[in-house]
């Protein structure tokens, strides 16, 4: 009996003493603990994937964490997410921050916060290159792919009410589908259609499509009401920018010589 | 840890009848897949029980194969892996169908026979073999003694292990989720997705499903409790 009250106070104390750091600040904790975890996907080229070689998670996205890392002095840890476990893997405290392609969307603010716009995308459509479907007014009644939890999947069926969206736990999922005659179009950001066109064998069989479905600024996923954190995050990315080092690390993904090439056409917001 | 809970919000608006409309598929899914599961189980307890040896080694094979992996990686194999092996044109039509119900139709119904097949022989085995012996003694066939002794009396024994295959197969359809089927667990996850409130919208679900299987083993256990009186009275 002995030895389980002692257990069960143990145990009790460690939980307090874990609430309460949760109160005490990300960075603190981040710069005690000597590594930044962050949420990332692992399956968006050239976001967030694992490369054939090395068998790591590189990309655009983990190359901006190891930059914030680098900022605290501490290591970079990342931890695949899916756009539904990234904002509850957040809240649980089992992630620091998000840089998984997440639009910064007024109702996510309600649970957690965001940095500035680290990258503006737009949503489009990726269709089979004859397909005959150009623009969302195409898509009546039929089946379009999406992923679930994500913006697009919401955004698609404000657009074409008379499409069917069937959305898949991750995008290459969705392509298979399109691939596969399932669906006609694979709906989502305009970068990650282009990642997933040019990962595939033939990406001249498909081609991306139709209007600005909506504008998805990407920012980047913070604790809930922790200003210093968020004013670190800010301040870290407009730096980047400036020192030219964002620049560096675009032109590595998304340069002309890449598979995935954009060119770089928006500023970031600077403040004074 | 600040988690503000809002139960009105799962109810408000249309989440309310995502649920509804989940649970709805949920049902009809669950529904088909319990028909087509006894059906195809019954006739694989025949095959496994009919002395022919193909026939037996048939049923052997598609049991184990199917007992013994698992159910996730059936479904994508029905829904992205059959595709290779379907012939164009059919496919072309195929696919305009509400191929995503159809798929975890039949993975739930093809998974869950296997195990009603072994429940329904170990059923058939507990009844003495002089029944049959007895029934084929009388000029039955051997699908008739089957069909008018033996089966009658099986299906009685297992049907305690065959509520819990039904309330297993209920259960399983959730993964069908994986496939874009919206069923209860995939409207449970837009809710959650849509409101950020994942704590209510999974509890919610949770209750659907408990409260889904209570009935569903309290129905069967009635039925089977009258159908056994009126059985042993006559």
């Amino acid at each position: 009996m002995n030895g389980f009250w002692k257990q069960t106070v143990l145990v009790l104390t460690a939980l307090i003493l874990a609430v309460g750091s949760a109160h005490a600040g990300k960075l603190e904790a981040i710069k005690s603990r000597g590594k930044l975890v962050a949420g990332v996907k692992d399956s968006q080229p050239p976001f967030g994937y694992v490369d054939e070689q090395t068998r790591q998670i590189v990309g655009f996205e983990i190359d901006l964490c190891a930059a914030l890392a680098k900022k605290l002095g501490v290591d970079l840890e990342l931890k695949p997410v899916t756009s539904a476990t990234r904002i509850p893997m957040l809240e649980q405290g089992a992630i620091d921050l998000i840089a998984a392609t997440m639009t910064h969307k007024i109702e996510r603010e309600e649970k957690i916060d965001f940095s500035i716009t680290y990258f503006p995308a737009t949503q489009k459509l990726l269709v089979k290159k004859d397909s005959g479907i150009t623009s969302v007014a195409d898509l009546a009644g039929k089946k379009v792919g999406s992923a679930k939890g994500s913006t697009s999947e919401q955004n698609i069926k404000k657009a074409q009410p008379a499409c069917e969206v069937v959305s898949f736990e991750t995008y290459p999922e969705a392509f298979l589908a399109l691939k596969q005659g399932k669906v006609v179009a694979v709906t989502t950001d305009a970068p990650i259609l282009l990642g997933i066109r040019n990962s595939d064998d033939n990406p001249d069989a498909w081609a991306i499509v139709g209007e600005d479905i909506a504008a998805e600024p990407y920012g980047i996923g913070l604790p809930e009401n922790d200003s210093d954190f968020r004013d670190f995050v800010n301040i870290s990315l407009m730096e980047l920018w400036k020192s030219g080092e964002y620049q560096k690390i675009y032109d590595k993904w998304f340069g002309p010589s890449t598979k995935f090439p954009i060119p770089l056409t928006w500023t970031m917001e600077i403040w004074p | 840890m600040q988690y503000t809970f809002n139960w009105a919000i799962i109810f408000s608006g249309e989440y309310g009848r995502w649920f509804l409309d989940g649970l709805a598929t949920t049902l009809e899914m669950s529904g088909i897949s319990i028909v087509l599961a006894l059906v195809l189980g019954t006739f694989l307890t025949v095959l496994r029980l009919s002395r022919i040896t193909p026939l037996v080694w048939f049923a052997v094979s598609y049991i184990e194969f199917f007992r013994n992996t698992p159910l996730m990686v059936q479904i994508f194999f029905w829904y992205f892996g059959s595709d290779p092996i379907l012939p164009g044109f059919f496919k072309a039509w195929l696919y305009r169908q509400n191929i995503e119900f159809a798929t975890a139709i039949i993975a739930l119904s093809t998974y869950t026979a296997a195990f009603i097949a072994e429940e329904l022989r170990s059923g058939i085995l507990s009844i003495p073999k002089t029944q049959l012996e007895a029934s084929r003694a009388t000029g039955l066939s051997f699908l008739q003694a089957m069909a008018y002794v033996i089966l009658p009396q099986a299906f009685r024994i297992i049907i305690p292990p065959l509520i819990s295959q039904f309330l297993n197969l209920i259960k399983n359809s959730s993964l069908a989720m994986t496939i874009g089927v919206m069923e209860l667990t995939y409207m449970a996850r837009q809710v959650e997705a849509h409101t950020f409130h994942g704590f209510e919208a999974f509890t919610v679900s949770t209750l659907i499903y408990l409260s889904l299987s209570l009935l569903v083993s309290f129905l069967i256990t009635q039925y089977n409790r009258r159908f056994l009186r009126i059985g042993s009275a006559r």
